[in-house]
């Protein structure tokens, strides 16, 4: 059994993980950090999402071990204790959302968009959560608080 | 399998306790569903309202404080809503056909104003409903804290799988689970068809399950394209029943008489395929025994449904059973009956510890149950202006909701045939309105273009609800109908006492076509929530772009990649139009805004190709 150190959401973090373990199973089971969400299996549903290095992966298809001394963050872990990252802020105010359970995987994708394009068109919005299902059907709601997550964050 | 004779049972005794809701002396039967749908308790400044309801992104948890709030006269956070616990709530059936609006909001304001000695207040009173209150877990849902079934984790519990056959129907034949049993920590049970294991991981179960062989009688699985066909020679025709929700059977005048002298016969056909539900979150459940008394945990919207089933698979009393539903994330029908928690607590049975079953998208493609497939039939004749003098609409297997045609026809039958079930199918958002919205709503448009007249007028020349008119009229207003020089296409229809109308715009795209533009009127009585109700509206009229489109369930569907849902860039912009008629009893919304989707598109489709799109989906 292959132990591996990586960082998640600011915390080092050492534990075991059998071969083929995924990061979404390790971020679940062994960290007990249930907000990234198993839906498909394969990585065609988004709910997984999670940031590596800033960037957005499928954590369902990403061996844990492609995370070693890498850094992690998940929706528990994008914001400080108690607050809201802009893009939540949004999510809430456009009740971008309902049953709930693609959110936290379309957040930190949206995060991840503004980080690199601060002033993204919705072609672009839509483009970068092209892999994210809400069977929900809270699309238009989605696109609306990403655009409003980006004109308060150019307020700030 | 699904037990229709006890699901039957259990709605027909929630009918029976909705017959008895408007008596003035409350029976206290001992039946599922009907008891009394609420409790409301008071602890110093705050409430805390108990109801079997389920809130499954549907909003029921705001609706319901909203609703307490308003007579209350207190702030909406000071009301804590308790759903869907068996041992705390009251058992008022299920989460499903649209029934919290309708039932449950009326029944917590009576209550509360029952004990206030007062009555519930007025429409032009209200400080609290007709309000969007935001969604009361909105806080939890982005920053992941909300807890859905599969995020629980208890000490000391098992990890199980099922082994499942190749084909739906096979039975097992023989087991080899010796290799398997000898791994430390490994529970297997075999009973009849049920072959499962329960390790410490989900890992060490499938490692355990790799080990056993288990053989099948192989069963194919049935033909979808020979259904028709055999559903047109064993149909059992409809016999008239009106004490049940949806009666299978609704005529007026004499539809078969009308069509034998009439003039002008168009008879047309059309099909809906099976579709699966596949909600985000597929089911899961933990199931702990303590002693002869059973506890599960799970993501269900009929929690006493769920109870009954358990108990009787397992053959114990329901009194032993005690159930707590968390948040399903993602219902649409699909999750009212018990498996994975009979799996999980046959598993925990045998292991002497707590187990957790968790479903893949696979299990949740072939071993939950589909939206049933339905083939309609419809034929009529007509006056040399246009007017039809005679309907028989028959639907075979999807089932009776949305029969009842929103037109005044002299003569009409509409019927639903009973088909044996070549599949685990079951309820679904608005069942077989979508199948019978979609046949009568395409045969509407075909007669009117057979008549070279509008298909706004010729609809209107038929309604006399004059709720339906204004939806139809405040549509073609906002819609510039008939949309000049555009492919559009309409479909109007009054789904449980919501009147709607849906407007679709299409163009060409590469070989096929795309849906360019969707506009939505509705009037669903007084509007509670109108932010919430707007949501509802568009999810349902985006997953009814599914169904009209690109789903298409086979027993060979195991994958999210082989199973096309509606994503980002399949949306068109979409707009909603509310009519609140605060006079009006609030009408449930959660199933009706899916069900015009495919016609509409399709009587587009017709617009722009001359083609008529009778089999969904329509991009197949």
């Amino acid at each position: 059994m292959a132990v591996i150190e990586l960082t998640v959401n600011g915390r080092k973090q050492r534990t075991d993980a059998p071969p083929g373990l995924m990061l979404l199973d390790l971020l679940r089971d062994s960290l007990g950090l249930t907000g990234a969400k198993p839906g498909c299996g394969e990585g065609a549903c988004g709910a997984c999402t999670v940031l590596l290095d800033g960037r957005p992966v499928k954590s369902c298809i990403t061996p844990a071990a492609s995370a070693r001394g890498k850094t992690v963050v998940t929706i528990e872990g994008l914001a400080p204790e108690g607050g809201l990252h802009p893009v939540q802020q949004a999510f809430l105010e456009t009740e971008a959302y309902q049953c709930g359970y693609c959110t936290p995987g379309m957040i930190l994708a949206a995060a991840a968009l503004l980080d690199r394009t601060p002033r993204p068109a919705d072609a672009a919005i839509r483009q970068a959560l092209e892999g994210h299902i809400c069977r929900c059907g809270s699309y238009p709601r989605i696109v609306e608080a990403v655009r409003l997550a980006a004109r308060e964050a150019r307020r700030d | 399998m699904i037990d229709e004779s006890l699901t039957r049972e259990y709605k027909r005794r929630e009918f029976l306790q909705l017959l008895h809701a408007g008596a003035a002396v409350s029976l206290a039967l001992p039946l599922h569903g009907a008891q009394t749908p609420v409790r409301l308790l008071r602890s110093g400044d705050t409430y805390e309202l108990r109801t079997g309801k389920i809130d499954m992104g549907q909003g029921a948890r705001t609706l319901l404080a909203q609703a307490a709030a308003e007579e209350l006269g207190v702030p909406v956070s000071a009301i804590q809503v308790i759903m869907a616990d068996t041992a705390l709530v009251p058992d008022d059936g299920g989460t499903w056909a649209s029934l919290t609006t309708p039932q449950t909001v009326p029944a917590v304001r009576q209550e509360i104003a029952r004990q206030q000695g007062s009555t519930p207040r007025q429409p032009p009173e209200w400080r609290v409903l007709g309000q969007s209150t935001p969604n009361v877990l909105g806080r939890a849902i982005v920053t992941g804290a909300q807890v859905y079934a599969g995020d629980l984790r208890h000490e000391n519990t098992l990890a199980g799988i099922v082994l499942r056959p190749s084909s739906l129907n096979a039975r097992l034949t023989s087991v080899d689970a010796a290799a398997a049993r000898k791994l430390p920590g490994v529970t297997v049970v075999h009973d009849n068809d049920f072959l499962a294991v329960a390790a410490a991981t989900p890992h060490e179960a499938r490692r355990a399950a790799r080990l056993i062989r288990a053989e099948w009688t192989p069963a194919p699985d049935p033909p979808i394209s020979e259904l028709a066909a055999e559903w047109r020679k064993t149909a059992v025709a409809p016999v008239e029943n009106n004490q049940t929700r949806y009666p299978p059977l609704v005529r007026k005048g004499d539809a078969a008489a009308a069509l034998a002298a009439g003039e002008r016969l168009l008879k047309t056909e059309y099909w809906l395929p099976f579709i699966a539900h596949a909600p985000l979150e597929t089911r899961a459940a933990i199931a702990e025994w303590n002693e002869d008394r059973l506890t599960v945990h799970s993501g269900k919207q009929a929690p006493f449904l769920v109870r009954a089933e358990i108990a009787k698979a397992l053959g114990i009393a329901e009194t032993q059973v005690h159930v707590l539903s968390s948040m399903p994330g993602g219902g649409f029908g699909g999750k009212q009956h018990a498996d994975v928690e009979i799996e999980a607590a046959r598993l925990a049975r045998s292991a002497g510890r707590p187990v957790r079953v968790h479903w893949s998208r696979e299990e949740e493609f072939r071993w939950s149950y589909v939206r049933p497939a339905g083939l309609m039939e419809i034929e009529t004749a007509a006056r040399a202006d246009g007017r039809i003098t005679a309907w028989r609409h028959r639907n075979y297997n999807a089932g009776s909701p949305g029969l009842p045609p929103p037109y005044d026809f002299p003569n009409q039958s509409s019927e639903f045939w009973r088909t044996p079930a070549p599949f685990r199918q079951g309820s679904y958002r608005a069942l077989a309105s979508t199948a019978n919205n979609f046949a009568r709503e395409s045969h509407i448009d075909e007669r009117a273009a057979g008549f070279h007249q509008d298909p706004l007028h010729y609809r209107l020349a038929h309604i006399t609800d004059e709720r339906l008119r204004a939806v139809l009229l405040r549509g073609a207003g906002l819609f510039r109908w008939p949309g000049p020089g555009k492919a559009c296409g309409l479909a109007c229809t009054i789904e449980k006492d919501g009147r709607l109308a849906i407007f679709a715009e299409t163009a060409p795209a590469g070989k096929g076509f795309r849906v360019t533009r969707l506009l939505m009127v509705a009037d669903f009585g007084a509007a509670l929530n109108p932010t919430n109700l707007k949501n509802q509206m568009m999810g349902g009229m985006i997953q009814g772009l599914g169904g009209a489109l690109f789903e298409e369930w086979t027993p060979a569907t195991r994958s999210l990649r082989a199973y096309r849902l509606p994503r980002f860039s399949d949306v068109p912009p979409i707009e909603l139009e509310l009519i609140d008629r605060r006079e009006i009893p609030a009408a449930g919304a959660g199933e009706a805004p899916i069900v015009l989707v495919a016609p509409a598109i399709a009587n587009a489709f017709f617009a722009l190709t001359g083609e008529r799109g009778r089999s969904l989906p329509l991009n197949r």
